[in-house]
């Protein structure tokens, strides 16, 4: 090679980094035409690469979002955490609280022509329900005695004790509706929602029409949806700028930031109860030791994390998932100790480790994460603990369920419209996705009232315990609760985010 | 080389203002790298939480990156960080593929033909794809990122000195030593390897600049060496995030990568020049 020729070549590089850095990208492929008179315009969604597909196995925001546009829930949740109708169009609940029946509306059908009965709903829970299926929500309809069809379109749930959050547990993330018998749910994608399904190319896009049957009437208001997939956040937010997608929810704060100053965008960004949570793993060493949980707390400065990280948009964190948004649940009775990296050392030299600890952090690479990590880093180092920051690509955190074994990982935690899910799911005894592999007797029998009473004072009053026994000897640290962000194109109307994006109402986005 | 003697050879590099200005550069880079830390006046890794997102200014001289760290000392921990990773690796792969082509050209026949074809195989492929390849089954460490180096750029240094064997080993002095009886490493290290230095002094400073680039493209694509090291790859890759708000802390590492990869091409322009004797 030349000196001329290499010249050239390391210039072209420069330009081709350059290029890379000012994120810009080949202008966009024209949006195909709508050819219906009232459903019209296409829309794409940068997202990120969607792992599972079958509705029961979905918790990504990328998964839930395709499936809420094709399947449907039994009842829905909107912005304001309220219960709405959806496939149910009313519902009645027993004087004792433990009968619930729901009346699914007229029309509703599957994308094959069939209708959807009460069968399907009563098949569609058995399965989330079934043992066999190990899912780790199961736990949600433990609580269930039986699911009857007592008329072609009416469905009864009996519950072995009263559950206040029964309706928001039929409406969780995953509980999609599924035409009974189906067998290939990641792939055939036989939903009654308002979108079907085009064509649908793994890792890279998949199409989807208007469902013209749609039993929602004005819904959905575009012809065509396109999910584009994206491996991280920065390409997302880059094809927006670059025009090869109208649409990008969940975002680093400081990526937020740059959009809001860009042309051509209408910016959200609303409070929500998602948090990252750096936990520890407390059923082996060194996180079974109750001072060294303590030490890592004592050596966390929530208030600078939450406005460096966060840039100060969403909410301070006080170490438990019942954040400032469930109002009368949460409470900052118990005060947070002040940072003293001097004591948490001590409590380190205490714990048997007087030369400090040394411990691999596991972060994903999504969100404000990586940024929680490098600053955690640097708060521990001044008690003595010496964190190596390991980040790695969310498919690769999450997968092989690794996040569930590593002694000190960060993970992200998506909004939910009620508290006691998070109980439920992370921290009590047993569940299955108890990353921390805590125990604690007294926080199980404070969910456990939580979750069964339908007295709210003693709900109130369990909530406020269990956010002081996590100050005190949680083996979690929960910095901050995120804000939401999505950015759309301006010529679009009816975006309202959802402070879990995945559920965000894409059947109500119009062309303007 | 030694014998060309040294300050011929400075002021050779000197003569042209291309390699004057090259050779300038890595030299302020190298000196940058021995004695940063002395001048840098912050720790790479301090985060001071009240002077986040400040532009340059006295205090910060490039200004103070998203979580308030110095991007000025980052980038001169950066410069020790890269230069000692690329310089290691390369002259690791300088030795390495300087054996293999010395040997493997000298003695020629199924050997040669057999780990030609194999290094071949290697330099089929991207080198990027090859490091991600690598750096996949090894895990993203600085360890890593060297044993990539070296396995990169080895077949690479082995193929041009394996050429320059094959244009000398049938020559006269070859054969005179043969006759004489000499030892083998004798052939192979004073009797050969003096022809091969010119055009490995090249290679060698050309894989240097191809490092530098390596590390930080891996940096960049978050698989080489993990935060909060100051890598200057790393440091664009974050700093790309925040453009709108700290655009310091992208510009400067970008400039830093820029400046020294064009130092050392110019350079090795001249040490090519200065060993070739067409000042």
């Amino acid at each position: 090679m030349s000196a001329h020729q290499r010249l050239r070549s390391l210039t072209l590089m420069a330009v081709v980094l350059i290029a890379l850095l000012a994120g810009c990208g080949a202008p966009a492929a024209s949006p195909t035409t709508a050819p219906a008179a009232q459903r019209q315009g296409a829309l794409r969604i940068a997202f990120e690469i969607p792992a599972k597909l079958d509705p029961a196995f979905a918790s990504a925001d990328s998964e839930i979002a395709i499936l809420n546009a094709i399947y449907d829930y039994l009842i829905d949740v909107n912005t304001e955490s309220k219960i709405v109708p959806r496939l149910a169009a009313q519902w009645t609940t027993s004087a004792d609280g433990l009968t619930y029946t729901f009346t699914l509306a007229s029309g509703a059908a599957f994308h094959d022509g069939s209708p959807v009965t009460a069968q399907d709903v009563v098949w569609t829970f058995d399965r989330l329900r079934d043992p066999q299926l190990k899912l780790p929500t199961s736990s949600l309809y433990e609580n269930i005695a039986g699911i009857t069809a007592t008329g072609d379109k009416v469905v009864t749930f009996k519950l072995k004790q009263t559950n206040p959050f029964f309706l928001y547990d039929l409406s969780d993330n995953h509980a999609l509706v599924l035409k009974a018998g189906t067998t290939d749910a990641a792939t055939k994608f036989n939903g009654s929602g308002p979108f079907r399904v085009v064509s649908y190319s793994p890792e890279n896009r998949m199409e989807l029409a208007a469902n013209d049957k749609y039993f929602i009437a004005g819904k959905p208001g575009l012809a065509s949806l396109t999910f584009i997939f994206f491996k991280d956040q920065t390409a997302s937010v880059n094809a927006l700028r670059g025009g090869q997608v109208d649409l990008v929810m969940r975002m680093p704060s400081a990526l937020f930031k740059t959009l809001q100053s860009e042309q051509g965008l209408t910016t959200v960004s609303i409070p929500t109860n998602g948090f990252d949570e750096v936990r520890l793993r407390a059923d082996r060493k060194p996180g079974n030791d109750p001072r060294v949980v303590k030490a890592f707390k004592l050596a966390t400065d929530r208030k600078a994390i939450f406005q460096t990280v966060s840039l100060g948009l969403g909410a301070a964190g006080r170490d438990s998932p019942i954040g400032p948004l469930f109002k009368a649940f949460y409470s900052e009775e118990t005060p947070l100790p002040a940072r003293d990296p001097k004591a948490a050392k001590d409590l380190l030299a205490q714990a048997g480790y007087p030369n400090g600890l040394k411990l691999d952090l596991h972060v994903p690479d999504s969100g404000d994460r990586p940024d929680l990590a490098v600053v955690l880093k640097e708060q521990w180092k001044d008690a003595g603990i010496d964190a190596n920051v390991v980040v790695e690509p969310e498919s690769v955190y999450y997968g092989n369920n690794g996040w569930l074994e590593v002694d000190l990982g960060i993970t992200g935690w998506g909004s939910r419209p009620i508290p006691q899910f998070y109980l439920d799911v992370m921290l009590v005894t047993g569940a299955k996705w108890n990353e921390a592999h805590w125990s604690d007797a007294e926080l199980d029998k404070l969910a456990k009232t939580a979750g069964t009473t339908l007295d709210e004072a003693e709900r109130a009053k369990a909530y406020k315990d269990i956010q002081r026994i996590l100050i005190e000897r949680g083996p979690i640290i929960i910095p901050y609760f995120f804000a939401q962000f999505g950015a759309v194109k301006n010529t679009f109307t009816g975006f309202n985010l959802n402070a879990f994006a995945g559920r965000t109402d894409l059947a109500a986005i119009r062309v303007k | 080389m030694a014998d060309e003697g040294a300050p011929p050879f400075l002021s050779v590099l000197y003569a042209q203002a291309a390699s004057a200005f090259g050779t300038s550069v890595v030299l302020l880079f190298l000196f940058v790298a021995v004695f940063g830390p002395l001048f840098a006046p912050y720790s790479p890794t301090q985060q001071i939480a009240s002077e986040a997102r400040q532009p340059p200014s006295p205090q910060h001289w490039f200004g103070a990156d998203r979580l308030g760290r110095d991007v000025f000392s980052r980038v001169v921990y950066g410069a020790r960080d890269i230069i000692s990773l690329a310089g290691l690796g390369s002259l690791l792969a300088v030795i390495a593929g300087t054996l293999f082509g010395l040997i493997s050209g000298y003695r020629g026949g199924l050997f040669d033909e057999l780990l030609f074809r194999l290094f071949d195989a290697f330099l089929s492929l991207p080198s990027l794809l090859l490091a991600l390849l690598l750096l996949g089954t090894l895990g993203p460490s600085r360890n890593s990122v060297l044993i990539v180096i070296v396995f990169v750029y080895t077949p690479i240094v082995a193929r041009v000195v394996r050429s320059v064997v094959l244009g000398v080993r049938h020559k006269g002095f070859i054969e005179a030593a043969q006759m004489r009886g000499e030892a083998g490493w004798y052939i192979l290290f004073r009797e050969i390897l003096p022809s091969v230095l010119p055009a490995l002094a090249v290679e060698a400073a050309l894989r240097f600049s191809y490092a530098i680039f390596l590390v930080s493209s891996l940096g960049f694509l978050g698989v080489g060496v993990q935060p909060p090291n100051p890598d200057w790859g790393l440091m664009v890759s974050e700093g790309r995030n925040t453009i709108s708000l700290t655009p310091w802390a992208l510009y400067f590492p970008v400039g830093a990568i820029s400046l020294l990869v064009i130092g050392v091409n110019l350079m090795a322009d001249g040490v090519r020049r200065a060993l070739q004797g067409e000042a």
